[in-house]
């Protein structure tokens, strides 16, 4: 065995501290340049392009116009804002549902990167007891992103409750996923960076699952279901889990869901009601509480979605303070009689 | 007496060879155990390792005064004692193991050699063989410790050593290291694909994906390194001078079948004795070696020019022979008194002031787990939220290192049952998951002082959000409080249900409240007095008035 010299031992000890102290400066650098003025879209556009010199090659999700204008999912196309699929199997309800919003292709782009952002809030019970999202609805939209030609199609949450792992496996969604073909990705903590948001009333600032921002595509999968402080949680509550502190979030909520609705921005968003947590929830645990409404909502317009899905609890939109604040952010629409709704029912 | 063929060095080699790579694969199966997801392996091969231990199935079957089932696995070991002697610290030991690992390798002994000297050195020897007595002296107090229901010295067991240095010690720093560096490095845009690819290698196949809760990591670890820094001051310091799971077995030794022998061919070249490990042959004996010492590693076989050195045969006279670093008996009395004593005292309440704040595992006061607990740290190691740790004195002096539930550090998962069946000796109880969920661990209070929502500083509801009971242990109801600013609001304040609640943690876990909770969980036999006191603690039900 050869000895090393104390010389050489030292030189590797300092470039060893080197190189440790390097990304620590960086960062530094980076963060006081987004610091002192005040946050702009450009900004936020080459925090989301990541690299840290190149000019953002890729449009970044928030454009201008959803920041400003009044919504604008739907085009002149006479497709229609909300797509209701009812009484079928969840794979199906799914994608006639997408179907009628025009298909798949309209939000996948071929070769593109697409993660799925379920509900899988906790590891304690399975699917059925509607705390966590539908496998065969997740699964639905794995196999319709694949056929749209995906290059990689990732399933991902947060939980708060047991191991990301245990959640994945116990709610049934990790083995629809797979064997549809997608990915189930734990979130790695690391991978949540500090993000500012610029439209952001109450909140300006997040720590943001840094993936799900350069995304080519994000598909929002919520369940339906009850939920004490926001009433409902549905899509744009189910956005807490791209986010690291979400005791953050509690406070003001609905301008604050809103807010990060502002940012992340599902390009789909599909409420799974096949069966509905009506009490008891996020998290349930008793089947005394769960409905099986066997309904799923499509739309592109998250509020719209939201709006839509509070019926079914017997709510108004407004009733939910995350759609009051959303509309009053021209993120989307609420009202409900203007919009144009595909009814599809594949019962009888 | 005479050698069979198998004394030559070219068979003591592959002998030896064998033993290398069963002590290899015994290491590499303790690490790998530390390692290995809770789910990776099933229940009874988790629990395996630690059900080697002779000493620690032994005492705790005299503490528990039962025998529960993995125990028998360690007392068959015992009974290997009597065949092979204390070949366990030779050929199975993993702490052993590491302890060779870290011995720089011994010079190749020369053939022509002076008349050498003892390994352990020259004159004045040191450390002086009078220590080795040090290890029967701690057996004798784990045992009469065990004697009167206390666990407690089993800390000083190798295994239990190794298992908690490394689970909860060396792991948890490992992972804060590693993810501290990916944590800076993923900083760099430029960096994110290789850390990403780096991460997806380590996790979660060697590390958690969620950060590794630990109370005490450098405690733990330098309780392991200093066990492994002493084999500078002579190779295997821990085996020849401490380790009371040796001494059990080195009394056993002197019975033992298999034993070494030196016979006439042999001309006190003192080779062997430089070879030896352990210090265990004794020139002035002609060097023959104390049963007791010798961890039948066959270092000495190869070292013998004149293949002087066999193992076999069971010798009365040896077997009989006291060595002049025995205990005497004023020391054996002296230990045995004060060990005694200690167990004695430190079941006293003066000791345990602490117990009745400790929350135990999920049935683990129920199945008085102190007395019961080897302190092997397996369910720290695998509680998959961080909320078992060690005990520092919260269970009191008797419960030092058993593990204890700090919600503040982690919860207990509704949808978990880990602890119980990693247990290698059932001091946690095996429960299926439904009855788990049952388990009362405690019960929660919520301190409407520092309360957010009471104290009508903002809405917060996170207690009740989290609670994972199907009928939710806390509900929410309007209550008009005073903001600071001094107006009255309405927000929704919780409630806990105690007979909903079984303690899980989770609340106090994520609680916002900066500090200190302002939920806490606490053993549910302390804010509840009597079968009568119903729901509600003194103050819940105050405040209530009304049914």
């Amino acid at each position: 065995m050869q000895a090393i010299t104390r010389r050489d031992f030292l030189r590797t000890l300092a470039l060893g501290a080197g190189a440790l102290a390097l990304p620590a400066g960086l960062a530094g650098c980076q963060a006081d340049g987004t610091a002192t003025l005040p946050p702009t879209q450009a900004q936020a556009a080459s925090w989301q392009t990541a690299a840290a010199s190149a000019a953002p090659s890729r449009t970044p999700q928030p454009s201008p116009e959803a920041e400003t204008s009044s919504p604008s999912t739907a085009t002149s196309a006479p497709a229609p804002h909300l797509a209701v699929a009812r009484n079928g199997e969840p794979q199906e309800m799914v994608r006639r549902a997408i179907a009628a919003l025009g298909g798949i292709a309209q939000f996948v782009p071929q070769n593109s990167t697409v993660i799925i952002k379920p509900n899988i809030c906790t590891g304690y019970h399975s699917y059925e007891y509607a705390a966590t999202t539908n496998p065969w609805v997740v699964a639905a939209l794995v196999s319709l992103c694949l056929e749209a030609g995906a290059r990689k199609v990732q399933v991902m949450d947060h939980p708060f409750g047991g191991p990301p792992a245990q959640a994945y496996v116990t709610s049934g969604i990790a083995e629809q996923v797979h064997s549809a073909g997608g990915e189930m990705v734990e979130m790695a903590r690391f991978k949540f960076l500090s993000t500012p948001i610029p439209a952001g009333r109450s909140l300006r600032q997040a720590e943001i699952y840094d993936e799900i921002l350069t995304a080519d595509v994000l598909i929002n999968v919520p369940i339906a279901k009850h939920h004490s402080l926001a009433r409902l949680t549905l899509g744009m509550k189910n956005l807490m889990g791209v986010i690291q502190d979400r005791s953050a979030i509690h406070q003001d909520l609905g301008q604050r869901l809103a807010d990060l609705s502002s940012l992340v921005r599902p390009a789909l968003t599909v409420v799974d009601a096949v069966r509905m947590l009506m009490a008891n929830g996020p998290t349930g645990g008793s089947l005394d509480d769960v409905v099986q409404a066997n309904t799923v909502i499509a739309s592109a317009d998250i509020v719209a979605a939201d709006s839509l899905a509070a019926t079914l609890f017997g709510l108004q939109p407004e009733d939910l303070s995350y759609v009051r604040a959303g509309v009053e952010m021209g993120l989307g629409r609420s009202d409900l009689a203007a919009l144009r709704i595909e009814e599809i029912d594949l019962g009888g | 007496m005479a050698a069979k063929q198998r004394t030559g060095p070219g068979v003591g080699g592959a002998w030896r060879r064998l033993r290398r790579l069963t002590q290899w694969i015994s290491l590499g199966v303790f690490v790998l155990l530390v390692l290995a997801l809770p789910s990776a392996w099933p229940a009874w091969l988790r629990q395996l390792p630690m059900q080697l231990d002779p000493l620690t199935s032994l005492a705790q079957a005299i503490a528990s005064h039962q025998v529960v089932s993995g125990a028998l696995v360690g007392l068959g070991v015992l009974a290997l004692g009597l065949i092979f002697g204390r070949g366990w610290c030779g050929w199975v030991c993993p702490l052993g193991t590491l302890l060779d690992g870290l011995t720089p390798r011994r010079r190749p002994v020369k053939r022509k050699a002076p008349r050498a000297h003892r390994q352990a050195g020259d004159d004045p020897r040191w450390p002086p063989d009078s220590w080795r007595k040090i290890k029967y002296l701690l057996l004798l107090a784990v045992l009469a410790a065990a004697l009167v229901g206390s666990t407690l010295l089993l800390v000083l067991d190798p295994l239990t050593i190794l298992l908690r240095g490394l689970g909860s010690g060396l792991l948890p720093l490992f992972d804060a290291l590693a993810r501290g560096l990916e944590t800076r490095l993923y900083q760099v845009p430029a960096l994110r694909q290789a850390v990403t690819a780096l991460d997806q290698a380590l996790r979660p196949a060697l590390l958690p994906v969620d950060p590794l809760a630990a109370r005490a990591p450098w405690l733990m670890a330098a309780v392991l390194a200093s066990v492994t820094l002493l084999n500078l001051v002579a190779p295997r310091f821990w085996c020849r001078y401490l380790c009371p799971l040796g001494a059990l077995l080195g009394v056993l030794a002197r019975f033992a079948l298999v034993q070494r022998r030196v016979n006439e061919a042999c001309k006190s070249c003192g080779l062997c004795a430089r070879a030896c490990p352990t210090g265990a042959i004794q020139e002035q004996r002609g060097y023959a070696s104390d049963p007791a010492e010798c961890t039948l590693c066959l270092d000495c076989q190869p070292a013998c020019p004149r293949q002087a050195i066999g193992f076999q045969g069971y010798d009365l006279r040896q077997s009989l022979l006291r060595q002049e670093y025995d205990p005497n008996r004023r020391e054996a009395l002296l230990v045995l008194g004060g060990s005694l004593a200690g167990a004695w005292l430190v079941g006293q309440p003066w000791a345990a002031g602490a117990t009745s704040q400790a929350l135990q595992p999920p049935g683990g006061a129920q199945n008085h787990l102190v007395d019961k607990c080897i302190r092997c740290g397996a369910c720290v190691r695998a509680c998959p939220t961080g909320a078992l740790q060690p005990a520092m004195l919260e269970a009191g002096l008797e419960g030092l290192w058993s593990p204890v539930l700090i919600p503040r550090l982690g919860y207990c998962d509704y949808g978990c049952n880990t602890c119980g069946s990693v247990c290698p000796v059932e001091a946690i109880p095996r429960l299926e998951l439904a009855d788990k969920r049952r388990q009362v661990i405690g019960v929660a209070v919520i301190d409407r002082q520092r309360c957010l929502a009471w104290s009508g500083q903002s809405p917060c509801i996170i207690c009740e959000e989290m609670c994972p009971a199907p009928t939710k242990a806390i509900s929410l109801e309007s209550t008009p409080v005073k903001a600071p600013g001094g107006e009255s609001v309405i927000l929704q304040t919780p409630i806990v249900h105690p007979r909903r609640c079984i303690g899980c943690g989770i609340c106090e876990y994520k609680c916002p409240v900066e500090g200190a909770a302002a939920i806490r969980v606490y053993p549910a036999g302390v804010t509840f007095h009597g079968a009568g006191a119903g729901e509600g603690s003194h103050g819940e039900r105050r405040r209530r008035g009304q049914p």
